[in-house]
């Protein structure tokens, strides 16, 4: 019956049991009835959900930064629970203390399950892009860091948590810039003060240039906290990039290849933004990423330039990402 | 059985999707069977939760064995539960207002449906220890008799026996009928 056979086709193979075994099965089918109807919560369901592939993301940085030590890794786990635990029931004094803490550091589970918690609170796209920018500037002092010790492992998780964010945000400043977009036209209707129909606003301003004239103040309000978001996620690839380009520079011949994968895994996900600085005139499809005067060729995962040999900037795009 | 697993092998050796997938596979009856167990939404939920980091935390050192995943996950809510219980110090009546079913629109039936897992709930409660533990697992968590038996470490024979105490008890206490 489990298997969608009918109580009358179970009881036909077993003619002898027939009156015994129908009203148990009948039973049985009413108990499967009644225990269909428990189903857990949508909402829990999906907060479970989160939480799990946050587990995981967690679990495979991990598995990554450290050896397999099952010893390790429990123990980071029960910091990491315990850390969410903590959070959620005392407001986060006592993880506050972790939120400086390095890769390398025994607080740094802490600090990332802190991190899934305050997703957890990020509902709007527009939080969730600031947030995302926090963590990208928090990312890059961390990827500053270990990159300075010539760590190239940590770095290079570290790049990979960068990626994230930044592909996150821009993500989610689309969805901001899309609604608004959307939202425009309907300020304009007669309740409000506004005295003139407000056109949508174009999906997204050139970085530095005043909103028009024709936006409300919300708007306004929205594209400079986009902006805001955009300069600091450069500011933040930027520092990123140049702290791993310059280690390296200093590391030997066998480790070039892991520092230069970290550079690209941030390169890849910086050439995907929608926005670029002002003047480039670089579209979503450009390769060129212009931090701090340096040049980075996608195309071959290769910087062109470095920090202490800058070559004079090169102004043509190539034709894919 | 083999794609099975194949899946949880890959689940093991880290792969996160593979893992997801068993997730999903099992999460619904991992929490109906803790849910009829501690008959409150709140710790099933918290529980439930458990089960599943307590599975990605050991699942590096599962081996297989012949034994489908869901009968060890169902241990692990086995062992979740018991120890919840014994750290409950007083037994907790789960209300019929509590009961789980948010999702159906129609008043009327969602009242219909609590009243009957409350039913459930109250005449699983009724039964002896051991015929209680097959019974959900075979019943809630939808477990063979052999992988029942794995699972609670008895022979086929047992599990069988029980389980039909357990339906001929259950008949008993929810239409009130004697019969075997």
């Amino acid at each position: 019956m489990r298997m969608g056979e009918s109580l009358e086709s179970c009881l036909m193979r077993y003619p002898e049991h027939r009156a015994e075994l129908k009203t148990l099965l009948r039973t049985t089918f009413d108990i499967g009835r009644r225990a269909s109807y428990v189903q857990p919560r949508p909402e829990f369901k999906h907060w479970a959900r989160v939480r799990l592939e946050g587990a995981q993301h967690y679990a495979k940085q991990q598995r990554r930064a450290e050896r397999p030590s099952l010893f390790s890794w429990r123990q980071s786990w029960s910091v990491a629970v315990a850390a969410v635990l903590v959070l959620l029931l005392t407001g986060g004094s006592t993880v506050a203390a972790s939120s400086n803490a390095l890769p390398d550091e025994p607080l740094y589970p802490v600090k990332l399950a802190t991190e899934q918690v305050r997703f957890a609170f990020a509902i709007s796209d527009a939080s969730k892009a600031e947030l995302h920018t926090q963590l990208a500037e928090t990312r890059a002092v961390e990827i500053e860091a270990m990159a300075n010790e010539g760590k190239t492992e940590q770095s290079a998780i570290a790049a990979e948590r960068l990626a994230n964010q930044l592909e996150q945000a821009n993500l989610a400043m689309a969805k901001v810039e899309s609604a608004r977009g959307e939202a425009a036209p309907a300020t304009a209707t007669p309740e409000t003060t506004v005295t003139e129909p407000v056109p949508s606003a174009p999906p997204s301003q050139p970085e530095g240039q005043p909103t028009p004239p024709t936006a409300t103040t919300q708007d306004k309000g929205v594209t400079t906290k986009t902006e805001h978001f955009k300069k600091s996620l450069e500011k933040s690839t930027s520092k990123s990039l140049t702290a791993l380009e310059n280690a390296l520079e200093k590391a030997p011949q066998q480790a070039k290849p892991d520092w230069q994968r970290a550079i690209d895994i941030i390169s890849e996900k910086s050439h995907g933004k929608p926005s670029q600085e002002p003047g480039t005139g670089a579209g979503e499809t450009g390769n060129k990423d212009k931090d701090n005067g340096k040049t980075r060729d996608k195309s071959n995962g290769k910087e062109e330039n470095k920090p202490t040999s800058v070559k004079p900037e090169p102004s043509q795009p190539n034709s894919h990402n | 059985m083999l794609s099975e697993e194949h899946l949880v092998q890959r689940a093991v050796n880290g792969e996160q999707a593979a893992f997801t997938q068993l997730y999903n596979q099992n999460f619904d009856r991992i929490y109906r069977y803790i849910y009829v167990k501690v008959r409150n939404q709140s710790e099933a939920e918290d529980l439930t939760q458990d089960v599943f980091i307590k599975a990605l935390e050991s699942i590096g050192s599962y081996k297989w064995r012949d034994l489908p995943f869901a009968a060890w996950l169902f241990k692990i809510a086995h062992n979740r539960v018991i120890d919840h219980v014994r750290k409950v110090s007083k037994e907790k009546r789960a209300s019929l207002d509590e009961a789980y079913a948010k999702s159906v629109e129609d008043p009327v039936q969602m009242t219909e449906r609590n009243f009957e897992v409350y039913q459930l709930k109250e005449a699983l409660e009724q039964l002896p220890r051991a015929q209680r533990e097959v019974a959900t697992l075979r019943f809630i968590g939808q477990l063979s008799i052999a992988e029942v038996a794995k699972t609670l470490g008895k022979s086929e024979g047992t599990v069988k026996a029980l389980q039909f105490n357990a339906t001929a008890s259950l008949r008993k206490v929810l239409y009130g009928k004697l019969d075997g």
